[in-house]
């Protein structure tokens, strides 16, 4: 409901076109979510036959401006006011990708769990770029949406490559265990102590 | 094309011998050029700080070679070597290091001091300047925050005309947004021309690196570029 929340929201700050709301909307977030018009209008009409949203105006070219309804300002309110429920865990193509490999024959899990920690880092260093690219603007307060949207990014990452080292540091673990028993770390290191540390 | 600042040529590094040997680094080689700032990432144990000292010649090399600004330290007298550390190489130690019984100014001076230089104090205070704590000039360590102190020990690292600077854990134990601030310092340095290498355990401080090399047992196991541009980043998630 990300969509439609959002486009009420921006609608309660005043009527606008479909176009209007498509550009704010993007803006407002940093670019980071393109919408597609028909997406926009899409919306739009559902929001409109649930009487959140009514046609204020028809210009002549057949464009049409919307306003919010009372029943949409109580929506936003409504939005605004409560968390975003988490109840339902995305389906990940990394978690699962992950959770097949440890248990599937012949799967170099170390390696992928390297692979994917330099993937995650390559966005992380792109992301801070970003923010850099961002503090080094002039007017850096009209930024703050994007910033947000930036560093809420950057969390995400860095969460990925911290899960990406507990992975690896089990692993580790549960080699050194089933292996401690019948030959010692070939360096004499203590792999058990290097696996878990971060 | 120049020589790069820092070259690390299969370097191996073996502390103790016998049964007790620990090869704390397994044929390395790494390569920094100036205005480039390479992170080093790797769980405790992995040979990071060795790293990073055989690169300041803190230490030596068992095998392989450390080049600094194309001279082989490994040539240098104990004397050369010691000016290398004064004027080439700058290092922020993972325990700050500051002298406690020196003023900020003070400690900022003091490997200018040591090389013989003159005008020390106008060098040190413009490094403070740099990185923001002029004003803590005369405090001694005891009377400054950590985040102040880590300042004053960058400072140290980077006065004078150092080309290197080697930051283990600088960020350690700072609250984010201090070292983010730490952070910010060493990338205007490195983009200013320096050449930096950063240890952390923290990803999103090894994002503000150019490259992200990840150690392993005393070898280098992979290593990343900034080679995303920010066009692609609605691919990216
Ligand atoms: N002076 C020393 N004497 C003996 N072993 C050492 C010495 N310094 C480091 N080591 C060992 O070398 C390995 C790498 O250590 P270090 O470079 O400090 O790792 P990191 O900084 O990644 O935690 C570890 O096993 C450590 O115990
Ligand atoms: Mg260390």
């Amino acid at each position: 409901m990300a969509i439609r929340h959002g486009l009420l929201a921006l609608l309660d700050e005043g009527p606008a076109y479909g176009y209007q709301l498509k550009a704010a909307f993007e803006e407002r977030t940093g670019g980071t979510w393109p919408l597609n018009i028909g997406q926009v209008y899409t919306t739009l009409a559902r929001a409109e036959r649930d009487g959140l949203v009514a046609q204020l105006d028809v210009a002549a070219d057949g464009r049409v401006v919307y306003e919010i309804t009372d029943a949409g300002r109580h929506e936003v309110a409504r939005w605004f006011a409560s968390p975003v429920r988490r109840d339902a865990p995305a389906r990940d193509e990394l978690t699962i990708k992950l959770a097949v490999a440890v248990t599937a024959p012949g799967v170099d899990v170390k390696a992928l769990v390297q692979t994917q920690r330099s993937e995650t880092m390559r966005t992380l260093q792109a992301l801070t770029r970003l923010k850099i690219d961002a503090a080094d603007r002039p007017d850096p307060e009209s930024d703050t949406a994007w910033h947000l949207v930036l560093e809420r990014l950057i969390f995400d990452a860095e969460a990925e490559a911290r899960w990406l080292d507990h992975v690896e540091a089990r692993l580790l673990r549960a080699a050194a265990s089933t292996t401690s028993d019948r030959t010692p770390a070939p360096d004499g290191t203590d792999r058990a102590n290097q696996g878990s540390a971060r | 094309m120049t020589a790069p600042v820092l070259e690390l040529d299969d370097v191996t590094r073996i502390h103790g011998s016998g049964a007790t040997a620990v090869h704390a680094l397994r044929g390395v080689s790494l390569t920094v050029a100036a205005g480039e700032l390479v992170a080093v990432m790797g769980p405790s144990g992995s040979g990071k700080s060795t790293l990073l000292n055989v690169a300041g010649g803190l230490d030596t090399v068992s095998a392989g070679a450390v080049r600094v600004e194309g001279t082989d330290l490994a040539s240098l007298s104990r004397a050369a070597l010691a000016a290398v550390r004064r004027r080439s190489a700058g290092y922020v130690f993972q325990d700050l290091n500051l002298i406690p019984t020196l003023t900020a100014v003070e400690n900022v001076a003091l490997p200018l001091e040591l090389d013989g230089r003159r005008r020390v104090r106008s060098y040190a205070l413009a490094a403070l300047e740099e990185v923001g704590v002029a004003d803590l000039a005369d405090r001694y360590p005891d009377e400054m925050s950590g985040g102040q102190q880590q300042r004053v020990a960058i400072a140290r690292a980077l006065v004078g005309e150092r080309r290197l600077v080697l930051a283990d854990e600088p960020t350690g134990a700072l609250d984010s947004e201090t070292g983010e601030a730490v952070l910010a310092l060493l990338r205007r340095r490195v983009d200013q021309g320096c050449a930096g290498v950063l240890v952390t355990h923290e990803s999103r401080h090894a994002a503000w690196a150019d490259r992200v090399v990840y150690l392993r047992d005393g070898c280098i196991v992979d290593s990343t570029a900034y080679d995303v541009s920010p066009g692609s980043l609605e691919t990216v998630r």
